[in-house]
């Protein structure tokens, strides 16, 4: 008795694949077997084969006469070095490219590893105990009651200028 | 021999086509016109039923061959020449396909014919065609098929192409197409499935009687 259902996609690739031949030897005896007890299958590969015959009908263009020339005319026109020249050119710009690079990462790496060179050059400046500290500032800390209602040192700067109090004195 | 290793060389022996391929990568002078000359037709053919416009498969089919002589030097016979040959020209054409995705194309013409005349195909639509009202069907059924290979997606378009009109197996269209051999299965039968649908009205002409169940039944 006929099966009743449609092809499903596996039945259908399997069919069209034993049309075509590619079918292998167990795949072909499934689709004989069903061909010859389902005509529903008989019916769907005969479709199937009028379908691709009718491309027989298509017309098959040719090449014009010139085709021939024409392209050995095209490829006598690439230079002989085209393809080294672009390999050259390539090769070029990959150096450009990698000197950059290598560039960029040497200043990187120098400017990262900087600190961890430079020491502190060491202070010439003698090491000076309390009591020098004060014998060196004992003018400053002797007028230090004059210098304090100042709160600036410009301003004592400003007052120390000769011509601002030099001629009074000089008066007097 | 040395020079391209065993394996090559027992190719070239069984493949004609590889032997030519290797006398243009050895530059013998006329190689690659009779490279070009033995190819063309198989190669335009194919570039026109992809693309559906003549000038633009002329000019597809001689950039495949100018892609052929750039990468001469680089050729290895690893498979049939014509694999290779191919391999470059789906590339070339699904390229050109994808380019001009949504510009309409131009249907081939019935009377293409080559330069020695038309073509046991065409001739079959001309014998059939011969009375005008006949002829008009006979056009319009080949624009009819050509559209139902153009409704084909692009790669179900290139298999079918080359099984049909280069008689590749799935091994092969497989090769070219880059994809397993059971991706060629599944993709064969979607776009056979879908012609099949798009043509199942011109099938069955001329009265003949539609087979199936109920007919067999009757």
């Amino acid at each position: 008795m006929a099966d009743p259902k449609p092809l499903d996609d596996d039945e259908r690739e399997e069919l069209i694949s034993y049309l075509d031949g590619e079918a292998d030897a167990a795949t072909a005896r499934e689709v004989e077997a069903k061909l010859n007890r389902d005509p529903r299958v008989r019916a769907e590969a005969d479709a199937l084969r009028r379908t691709f015959d009718l491309l027989d009908f298509l017309p098959k263009p040719e090449p014009s006469a010139n085709f021939t020339e024409r392209t050995v005319t095209r490829v006598a026109a690439i230079p002989p070095g085209l393809l080294s020249v672009t390999r050259t050119r390539w090769r070029r710009w990959a150096l450009g490219i990698g000197w950059a690079a290598a560039l960029l990462v040497a200043s990187v790496a120098g400017y990262a590893a900087a600190p961890m060179f430079h020491k502190s050059p060491p202070s010439t400046e003698p090491v000076l105990d309390v009591d020098q500290l004060l014998a060196r500032d004992l003018r400053v800390i002797e007028q230090l009651r004059l210098y304090q209602p100042a709160n600036d040192i410009y301003l004592l700067h400003e007052l120390d200028r000769p011509e601002l109090f030099g001629d009074e004195h000089a008066g007097h | 021999m040395t020079l391209i290793g065993e394996t090559s060389a027992q190719m070239a022996l069984r493949d004609p086509d590889i032997r030519l391929m290797l006398r243009v990568r050895a530059d013998e002078p006329g190689a690659f016109q009779e490279l070009v000359d033995a190819f063309q037709h198989r190669l335009v053919a194919v570039m026109h039923h992809l693309v559906g416009s003549a000038e633009e498969a002329e000019d597809l089919a001689q950039e495949v061959f100018l892609r052929v002589y750039r990468a001469r030097k680089k050729y290895r016979p690893r498979s049939k020449f014509s694999t290779w040959l191919f391999t470059i020209a789906n590339n070339l054409a699904l390229n050109a396909l994808r380019t001009r995705q949504r510009k309409p194309s131009v249907p081939l013409n019935v009377s293409d014919s080559g330069a020695l005349g038309p073509r046991p195909a065409e001739q079959l639509v001309r014998d059939r065609a011969s009375q005008p009202g006949q002829r008009l069907q006979q056009q319009e059924l080949v624009g009819v098929i050509q559209r139902a290979l153009e409704n084909l997606n692009e790669r179900q378009r290139v298999a079918v192409v080359l099984n049909k009109f280069e008689d590749m197996n799935y091994a092969e269209i497989a090769e070219v197409m880059d994809l397993t051999t059971q991706a060629v299965k599944s993709l064969l039968s979607r776009a056979r499935t879908n012609l099949r649908l798009e043509l199942q009205n011109y099938i069955y002409m001329d009265g003949e009687p539609i087979p199936g169940p109920s007919n067999e039944d009757a």
